[in-house]
C-alpha cells in the first residue's frame, strides 16, 4: 500500500487482453486461497470473472487484511460491500466485492449474520470509504456494525425507526396479496424506538450460550437464492 | 373575503405525528412510548439536530469549540449539483469540519428493482445518476445476461460501446463547465451545454429519448442504429476536437481558474483507495484503475487504449483527466465505427425472463467511476436482491477529508471537481 506508485508497472502496460474464463480463475488464485486462508475458507465457487467464498462474521477483519495485505493477494480496492436479506427464516449476509491487478477476478467475500442478533465487525479501519456502505447496510438493514464510529442513518431522517429494505418491510402495493389479507407490518413497531431496540439487542447477545446457527454448516431455512451455484 | 377566527386552535404537526404513534403503538398492543409528554426530540429551524449525538462522530462534528459555527450548506444550494446539504464547521473564513447529510432525493431504488421484473429494472435505473444513463443501464445488463446465460451479438456489444463512450464525452464535458461556474466563470456551461446537447441529440436520434434513454435490453440493444445517428455523429465528429480545443482555451489557461483548482483538494493514491475513490478522480491521483482494463466488459479488449493518469491529485488534474479522457473516448469511437460487424442487435429472450437461481456482479466504468451490481435471482421474475454501487456516493467520502483547513468559498470548488450527481448519490 505504501509504496502503490512505485512498486506498480506503469499504466499503459497493465491491463488485460482478453476476456476471463473459468480456467484462468480456478487455477493459481483458488490455491493461493487455500494456502493463505485455509480454514477461514468454505463453501468457495468460480464462475467466468469472479472466486466466491463464505467466511465466518467474526473472522471478516483477519480475512479482508490478509486479502488486502499479503503481496501475493494484494486486493486493494473494496469494490462493493452489501447486504443481502434471506428471509425471515433465515440470516442476513454481507458481501464483500474486492480487486486485485495480480489476479483476473473479482473476490466475492460472503460472511453471514444472525437475523435476531445482526451485528459484525466493522471494515472501516481497513478502508476509510467503507463508512457510507457500512451507513448504508445499517440504515437499509439495520446491521450493526461494532467498531463503527459514524453509524447513523445515512438516507432515512435520523427519527426514522425501521428498516426499508429487509423482506418484512412490505410495499403498500404488496400488502393486498399477502396471506394475512392486508395487515402486512408496513413498519415494523418493536423496531421504531432504536434505543431500545438496541438494548434488547445487547441483551439477547449476552445470555445466548447455545450455539448460533450460523457456526454450524447447516443450511436450515436458507432459500433457494443462496443455494445455488453462482452463474 | 373569510375571516379566521383567532380564536381557532392551530394543530400542532409534532404533536399530531405525536398522537399518531401513541395509536399505532396501542393498536399493536405495545406500551405508550417513554418518551411520551417529553422532548421531541427534532431539528431547529437551522435544520441542526437539537437531540443529544448517536454517535462518536456527530458529536465530534456538532461540538463547537470558541469561535467555531455551524453553516448549512443546502439541500437546495444552486451548487450543491442536486439536492445536497452540507453542514460545514467554520471558524471565520476556515473550514473545520464537514459533514454530508444525505438522503434528500432517496427514492428506494434498489427496492422498487427488487418488485419489478428484469426487463423493467432497466428502466428504473436510468434516473439514478442521470448524467450517465447509458452506464446505469449497462451495469445491470451485464449482471442479468451473466444470471440468464445469454450473450448479447457483436453488433449489439460495439453499439453499446459507442452509446457509453457517447455519454462519457457528454459526461465529462458537463462536468469542465460544472467546474468553471462553481468557480465564477459563467460562459464555459453554455458552451458545454451546445456540445451536449449535440451528442443528445445524437443518442435520442438512436433510442427515441433525449435524457433517460432506455436504450439496453437484457441481451441486446432496443435498436440498431439509423440513418439520423449516423449522420449527425459524422458531423459531430467534424468539429468536435476544435469544439473541445476552444473549452480548453476558454478554461486551461485561465488565471482565475488555475488559482482557484491547482493544489486545491490534494488527494494522494493511498487515501483515494482507501475512501475508495474511483474512476477519474482515482486516475487524477495518479493510480491506474480502469474497469475497461481492470476487466474488460463488452468489447473493450479489442480497443487499443491505455489508461491514462495524472500525477497531483488537485481539482486542476481532476480536470485535466476529464479532457484527456474525451480526447481517448473520440478515439474509442473512432476504432469502434472501424470495426462495428454487421448481424443482429438482440438475443432471443423470452418477454419475462425467469434466470435460474444465482447471483452475478456487473461492474462498468462509469464517468464518474465504478459503478457496479450485485444481483441476485431466486429463480423467480424480479431480482431477488438488486445492489447498485454508484461511484459519487462512495466519492463524496472525500469532501469531509479535503476541506478542513481551506477556504468556505473552496468547499463547493471542490466538491465540483468530484462531478458527483446526487440523483446517483440518493439511490
Amino acid at each position: 500500500m505504501a509504496d502503490l506508485r512505485r512498486s506498480r508497472p506503469a499504466a499503459h502496460a497493465l491491463g488485460r487482453g482478453r476476456p476471463l474464463s473459468a480456467p484462468v480463475t480456478a487455477g493459481a488464485l483458488v490455491r493461493l486461497l487455500h494456502e493463505r486462508l485455509g480454514d477461514d475458507l468454505r463453501e468457495l465457487w468460480t464462475d467466468e470473472d469472479t472466486v466466491e467464498f463464505r467466511i465466518d462474521r467474526a473472522r471478516n477483519v483477519d480475512v479482508l487484511t490478509t486479502l488486502r495485505d499479503d503481496e501475493d493477494l494484494d486486493f486493494f480496492f473494496l469494490a462493493d460491500a452489501a447486504a443481502v436479506d434471506y428471509g425471515t427464516d433465515a440470516h442476513f449476509e454481507v458481501v464483500y466485492h474486492l480487486f486485485s491487478w495480480k489476479h483476473p477476478a473479482w473476490v466475492r467475500v460472503r460472511a453471514r449474520v444472525d437475523r435476531r442478533d445482526p451485528r459484525i465487525p466493522t471494515v472501516t479501519t481497513l478502508w476509510e470509504g467503507a463508512m457510507f456502505h457500512e451507513r448504508e447496510m445499517y440504515d437499509m438493514m439495520g446491521i450493526v456494525f461494532e467498531g463503527n464510529r459514524d453509524l447513523r442513518r445515512i438516507y432515512m431522517s435520523p427519527d426514522y425507526r425501521s428498516f426499508p429494505q429487509r423482506r418484512d418491510f412490505v410495499l403498500p402495493d404488496d400488502a393486498a396479496d399477502t396471506a394475512v389479507a392486508g395487515v402486512s407490518p408496513l413498519e415494523r413497531p418493536e423496531t421504531w424506538d432504536l434505543a431500545r431496540f438496541r438494548d434488547e439487542l445487547t441483551r439477547s447477545a449476552a445470555p445466548t450460550a447455545a450455539p448460533s446457527p450460523l457456526d454450524t454448516d447447516a443450511e436450515a431455512g436458507e432459500v433457494a437464492a443462496s443455494e445455488s451455484r453462482p452463474r | 373575503m373569510t375571516r379566521i377566527d383567532p380564536e381557532t386552535q392551530i394543530p400542532d404537526p409534532i404533536e399530531l405525528d405525536r398522537r399518531e404513534e401513541e395509536r399505532l403503538r396501542a393498536a399493536a398492543g405495545l406500551a405508550p412510548s417513554p418518551a411520551a409528554g417529553g422532548e421531541y426530540a427534532g431539528f431547529d429551524t437551522v435544520g441542526i439536530p437539537d437531540r443529544p449525538p448517536q454517535t462518536e462522530r456527530e458529536r465530534e462534528v456538532y461540538t463547537l469549540d470558541e469561535g467555531e459555527m455551524l453553516v448549512n450548506m443546502g439541500p437546495q444550494h444552486p451548487s450543491t449539483h442536486g439536492v445536497m446539504r452540507i453542514v460545514v464547521k467554520v471558524r471565520g473564513e476556515i473550514v473545520v469540519d464537514v459533514d454530508p447529510v444525505l438522503g434528500y432525493l432517496h427514492r428506494g431504488i434498489e427496492k422498487l428493482c427488487e418488485n419489478a421484473t428484469y426487463t423493467t429494472v432497466l428502466t428504473y435505473v436510468d434516473p439514478m445518476d442521470y448524467l450517465s444513463t447509458m452506464h446505469n443501464e449497462h451495469a445491470p445488463a451485464i449482471a442479468f445476461e451473466k444470471l440468464y446465460g445469454v450473450k448479447a451479438p457483436p453488433r449489439a456489444e460495439y453499439i453499446r460501446a459507442l452509446v457509453v463512450e457517447l455519454n462519457r464525452i457528454f459526461s465529462h464535458g458537463l462536468m469542465m463547465g460544472f467546474l468553471a461556474l462553481d468557480i465564477g466563470g459563467l460562459t464555459p456551461i453554455l458552451y458545454s451545454f451546445i456540445n451536449r446537447d449535440e451528442v443528445v441529440d445524437m443518442l435520442s436520434a438512436i433510442s427515441g429519448q433525449r435524457m433517460l434513454f432506455n436504450f439496453f435490453r437484457v441481451g441486446g440493444v432496443n435498436w440498431d442504429t439509423n440513418d439520423e445517428f449516423l449522420s449527425r455523429l459524422g458531423t459531430w465528429r467534424s468539429h468536435v476536437l476544435d469544439n473541445i480545443e476552444m473549452n480548453e482555451r476558454m478554461i486551461t489557461e485561465n488565471e482565475i481558474f488555475r488559482g482557484r483548482t491547482l493544489g486545491m483538494g490534494r488527494l494522494t493514491g493511498e487515501d483515494a483507495i482507501s475512501l475508495g475513490v474511483s474512476g477519474p478522480n482515482l486516475r487524477a491521483s495518479g493510480v491506474p484503475f480502469d474497469v475497461r482494463k481492470a476487466h474488460p466488459y463488452s468489447i473493450y479488449h479489442e480497443l487499443e487504449f491505455d489508461i491514462i493518469t495524472q500525477d497531483g491529485g488537485d481539482s486542476y488534474s481532476r480536470y485535466l483527466q476529464r479532457i484527456a479522457e474525451i480526447k481517448q473516448s473520440i478515439h474509442l469511437i473512432d476504432q469502434i465505427i472501424d470495426k462495428m460487424p454487421h448481424g443482429p442487435v438482440q438475443a432471443q429472450v423470452p418477454g419475462i425472463i425467469r434466470p435460474k437461481p444465482g447471483r452475478a456482479f456487473g461492474a462498468v466504468e462509469s464517468p464518474r467511476g465504478l459503478y457496479s451490481v450485485y444481483a441476485i435471482s431466486d429463480g423467480g421474475p424480479n431480482p431477488y436482491r438488486f445492489r447498485m454501487r454508484d461511484p459519487s456516493f462512495i466519492s463524496l467520502q472525500a469532501i469531509p477529508k479535503l476541506m478542513p483547513g481551506r477556504l468556505v468559498a473552496d468547499t463547493m470548488a471542490v466538491m465540483a471537481s468530484f462531478d458527483p450527481v446526487m440523483g446517483g448519490v440518493d439511490k
